[in-house]
C-alpha cells in the first residue's frame, strides 16, 4: 500500500498503462515538456518520448478528433483537455465521431479512447476555469462518462477506461488533485465502469453524489450523525452508464433521497436519477426526491462570495436532508 | 490548327503511366459513373428512401487519387465520395445495400444513403458534419507515424469544408508533424448553394497549404491522368516521411447537392461549359488514341459493369430491413449492454 494523492494516482495509472501497452499514447496542451498545468503528466515525456507524450498546438478539435482516428487504427489514445471549459471546440469530434463511429459502421470501427478532462470549481477559477460539463456527454449514447472522487477510483477507473473498447470521458476534479490522499495498493488493480460505491452505510436517507460533492456530502453526513441521522452515501463514480441497481436498492431501504450535483440543476445527471427513481420505485418513497445543485446560472462566477453561493456545500446538503426527513 | 497538320499520337512513355494503370483508371471511372447514374434513376423511381448525393462529373478526382492505394491506407471521405469507395474496392453489393438501408449493409441501415465505409477496405464510414473525416483521417496518419508503418491517409473534402475550424486544426497539425496524408479538395465551385468566392478570399484554395508549411497544388480535376500522377507523387512523399500534400482538383458536380436540390443557383451556361469537360470521354479519347480502347471493348465493359450493378440491386432489394431490435446494437462494446425500454 502507498499513501497517494488523487493526482499521483492519475499519473501512476498513465505511467503504468503506457509501460504495459505501447499503443497507449497521450496528446494535449502543455502535457509534455511542462508536465501538464497541474503536473498530472509530470515525467511522462521524459520516460516515453515525444512521440507518445505529445505537446499539441492549441487545437482541441484536433486533439480529440485526431485521437478518434488513431483509435480506429489500433492505438489507445489518452488525449487531455486542460480545462473542461475548453472542450467546446472538440464537441463535434466527441459527439459525431467518437460516440457514433461504432454505431454508424455497424461495429466495424471502434474508438477505444480516454479523454481526460480536468474540471470543477472551488478553486477560484471563475467562469472559464471551473466548469464541469458532464451533463452534455451524459445524454450521448455511445460515450462512457466517469468522475472519480478518491485516489483509488481515480487510478482504477482510468485503467479500466484505457483498457476498454469504448470512448470514455474521464472527468478529474482539480479541487481533489492534492486535497485527498489515501493508501492504495501498489499492485495492478482496476475499478469496474458502471458500478457505484457505498461510502457510508445508513438507514434514514440516501444521499447520492459524485466527484467533489461526495466529500461535501460526507461532511454533511458527519454533521447529521450528531443529530442522530444516519446517511447512506453513494458515490456514483460512473455517470454513463450509472448504477441504477445500487441506488434503487438503497432508496428502497431508506425511502428518502437527496441528490447532490456541483453543476447547474436543469437537465443535469441528477435530474435523470431523480426521474428514474420516481418512475421505477415510486411506491417506496416517503418524501419527494430532492436535489442540491449548482445554481442555474453560468458555471461559475469568479468573486469568492459568488463562487461560494453558487456551489453546494455541507450546510446546504444538511438543510435539504432535514427538509426531506421532516416531510 | 491547320487541317493538314498531323498530330503526334501520345505515347505511354510521354504519359508516364502503364497500359494497365490507364485501363484501371478507366474501369473505375466507368464503374463509378454507371453506379452513380443508376442510383439517381432508382431514387427517382422511389426505390429507396432519404436522398442521394451524386458525384457525376467529379469522378476523376476520387478515382485518380485512390487508384493504387493499399487496403491498409485509410480514406476519410465526405458524402460525395462514391468514386473513392468504388476504387478502394468496396463491393458494389455492399454499396447498394447501404443506399437501400438494408440489413445486408455494413451499417445495417443506421446511417443514411451514400455514407459508404468499410474497415476491410480502409474507408471510414463518414459522419455528415463537413470536414469531420479530415480531422479523423489526420489522426489515422498520426497513428501510422507512431506505429512506424508506411501506410498513408487520404482525406477528401470540398472547397467549402476549408472554411471550418477543425479542418484548419488538422492541416496545421499534419504540417507540424509531417504526417503521411493527402488532403484532396474537390473544388466544384459550389458548396451546396454558396459559391466558392464566399468560402474564402483566395483564388486557389491550395494556397491554404502554404500557411501550414507543406506543398499545395491546383490541378485539372477532370483529367484522371493528371490527378493520378499528382496523387502518386504525393503518396510517394507521404510514405517516405516527407509530409502532407494539398491537392486541389478543379471540377464540377453536374446535379444538385442532393437529388432534392434543383441547383437553380447556377447558370445553364456554366453547367454546359463543364459538361463539355466530362472526364470520361476525355479519358476515352486518350485510350482510343493509344489503341487501348475500341468501341467493342467499351461495350463489353459497360455490359460487365451493368450486370454487376443489376446483381447488386437484386441483392439489395431482396435483402430485408434489419429487425427493429437492431437499433439497440453497436452502441457500445459487449461490456456495456444498452438498457432497453418497453413502451
Amino acid at each position: 500500500m502507498k499513501n497517494t494523492t488523487y493526482i499521483e494516482a492519475i499519473t501512476s495509472a498513465l505511467y503504468e498503462e503506457m509501460e504495459r501497452d505501447e499503443s497507449v499514447f497521450m496528446i494535449g496542451e502543455d502535457i509534455g515538456l511542462y508536465g501538464g498545468v497541474f503536473k498530472a503528466t509530470k515525467g511522462l515525456q521524459k520516460r516515453f518520448g515525444e512521440e507518445r507524450v505529445i505537446d499539441s498546438p492549441i487545437s482541441e478539435a484536433y486533439i480529440v478528433g485526431g485521437c478518434v482516428g488513431a483509435a480506429m487504427v489500433g492505438m489507445r489514445p489518452v488525449p487531455e483537455i486542460q480545462f473542461a471549459d475548453f472542450i467546446t471546440p472538440s464537441m463535434d469530434q466527441i459527439i459525431q465521431q467518437a460516440a457514433k463511429i461504432r454505431y454508424r459502421s455497424g461495429g466495424q470501427w471502434t474508438c477505444p479512447m480516454t479523454v481526460r478532462v480536468c474540471c470543477g470549481g472551488e478553486v477560484g477559477g471563475g467562469l472559464y476555469h471551473s466548469q464541469i460539463n458532464e451533463q452534455w456527454f451524459f445524454s450521448q449514447p455511445g460515450l462512457i462518462v466517469v468522475m472519480p472522487s478518491t485516489p483509488y477510483d481515480a487510478k482504477g477507473l482510468l485503467k479500466s477506461a484505457i483498457r476498454g473498447e469504448d470512448p470514455v470521458i474521464y472527468f478529474e476534479h482539480k479541487r481533489l488533485y492534492r486535497s485527498v490522499k489515501e493508501e492504495i495498493p501498489e499492485d495492478d488493480f482496476t475499478v469496474p465502469i458502471g458500478k457505484a460505491a457505498i461510502r457510508r452505510e445508513g438507514k434514514d436517507i440516501t444521499v447520492v453524489a459524485y466527484g467533489l460533492m461526495c466529500h461535501k456530502s460526507m461532511e454533511a453526513a458527519n454533521i447529521l450523525e450528531k443529530e442522530g441521522v444516519t446517511v447512506e452515501l453513494i458515490d456514483m463514480r460512473s455517470l454513463l452508464p450509472w448504477d441504477r441497481e445500487m441506488i434503487f436498492e438503497s432508496v428502497k431501504k431508506t425511502s428518502r433521497a437527496v441528490l447532490v450535483q456541483e453543476n447547474t440543476k436543469t437537465g443535469g445527471v441528477m435530474a435523470e436519477v431523480s426521474a428514474s427513481i420516481t418512475e421505477e420505485i415510486f411506491d417506496y418513497l416517503d418524501a419527494p426526491v430532492t436535489r442540491v445543485c449548482g445554481l442555474d446560472v453560468p458555471m461559475l462566477p469568479f468573486a469568492p462570495p459568488l463562487e461560494h453561493y453558487f456551489l453546494p456545500n455541507a450546510e446546504k446538503i444538511v438543510r435539504a436532508v432535514r427538509k426531506v426527513l421532516e416531510y | 490548327m491547320a487541317a493538314n497538320q498531323t498530330v503526334a499520337k501520345p505515347s505511354l512513355k510521354q504519359i508516364g503511366l502503364s497500359e494497365d494503370t490507364l485501363w484501371g483508371l478507366y474501369y473505375y471511372l466507368m464503374k463509378t459513373r454507371l453506379l452513380d447514374e443508376r442510383f439517381r434513376k432508382m431514387f427517382r423511381q422511389g426505390r429507396y428512401a432519404g436522398t442521394y448525393f451524386s458525384a457525376v462529373g467529379q469522378e476523376a478526382c476520387t478515382v485518380g487519387a485512390v487508384y493504387g492505394l493499399r487496403d491498409e491506407d485509410i480514406i476519410g471521405p465526405s458524402h460525395r465520395e462514391i468514386g473513392a469507395a468504388v476504387t478502394k474496392g468496396i463491393p458494389i453489393k455492399e454499396m447498394v445495400a447501404q443506399v437501400f438501408a438494408r440489413s445486408t449493409s455494413v451499417d445495417k441501415g443506421k446511417t443514411h444513403p451514400c455514407h459508404y465505409g468499410s474497415r476491410a477496405k480502409g474507408v471510414i464510414n463518414p459522419a455528415s458534419t463537413v470536414a469531420g473525416q479530415t480531422v479523423v483521417a489526420t489522426g489515422c496518419a498520426m497513428a501510422f507515424k507512431i506505429q512506424k508503418k508506411d501506410n498513408i491517409a487520404v482525406a477528401f473534402f470540398g472547397e467549402g469544408a476549408t472554411a471550418r475550424g477543425g479542418w484548419h486544426e488538422a492541416l496545421n497539425y499534419a504540417g507540424i508533424h509531417k504526417l503521411p496524408i493527402l488532403f484532396v479538395c474537390q473544388n466544384n465551385l459550389w458548396a451546396e448553394s454558396v459559391p466558392a468566392r464566399l468560402q474564402g478570399a483566395i483564388e486557389k484554395f491550395s494556397d491554404r497549404a502554404k500557411a501550414y508549411g507543406f506543398p499545395g497544388v491546383t490541378i485539372d480535376g477532370n483529367d484522371v491522368v493528371e490527378v493520378h500522377k499528382t496523387a502518386q507523387e504525393a503518396i510517394k512523399r507521404a510514405r517516405a516521411g516527407e509530409g502532407p500534400t494539398f491537392i486541389e482538383c478543379m471540377t464540377y458536380r453536374w446535379y444538385g447537392h442532393s437529388e432534392i436540390d434543383p441547383a437553380d443557383y447556377r447558370s445553364q451556361e456554366e453547367l454546359d461549359t463543364w459538361k463539355k469537360k466530362d472526364p470520361i470521354p476525355r479519358h476515352e479519347k486518350l485510350l482510343t488514341d493509344l489503341g487501348i480502347l475500341t468501341p467493342q471493348k467499351r461495350e463489353a465493359l459497360v455490359e460487365e459493369i451493368d450486370q454487376e450493378i443489376d446483381e447488386a440491386v437484386k441483392f439489395a432489394e431482396e435483402s430485408k430491413y434489419a429487425e427493429p431490435e437492431e437499433a439497440y446494437r453497436d452502441v457500445y462494446s459487449e461490456n456495456f449492454p444498452v438498457r432497453r425500454d418497453e413502451y
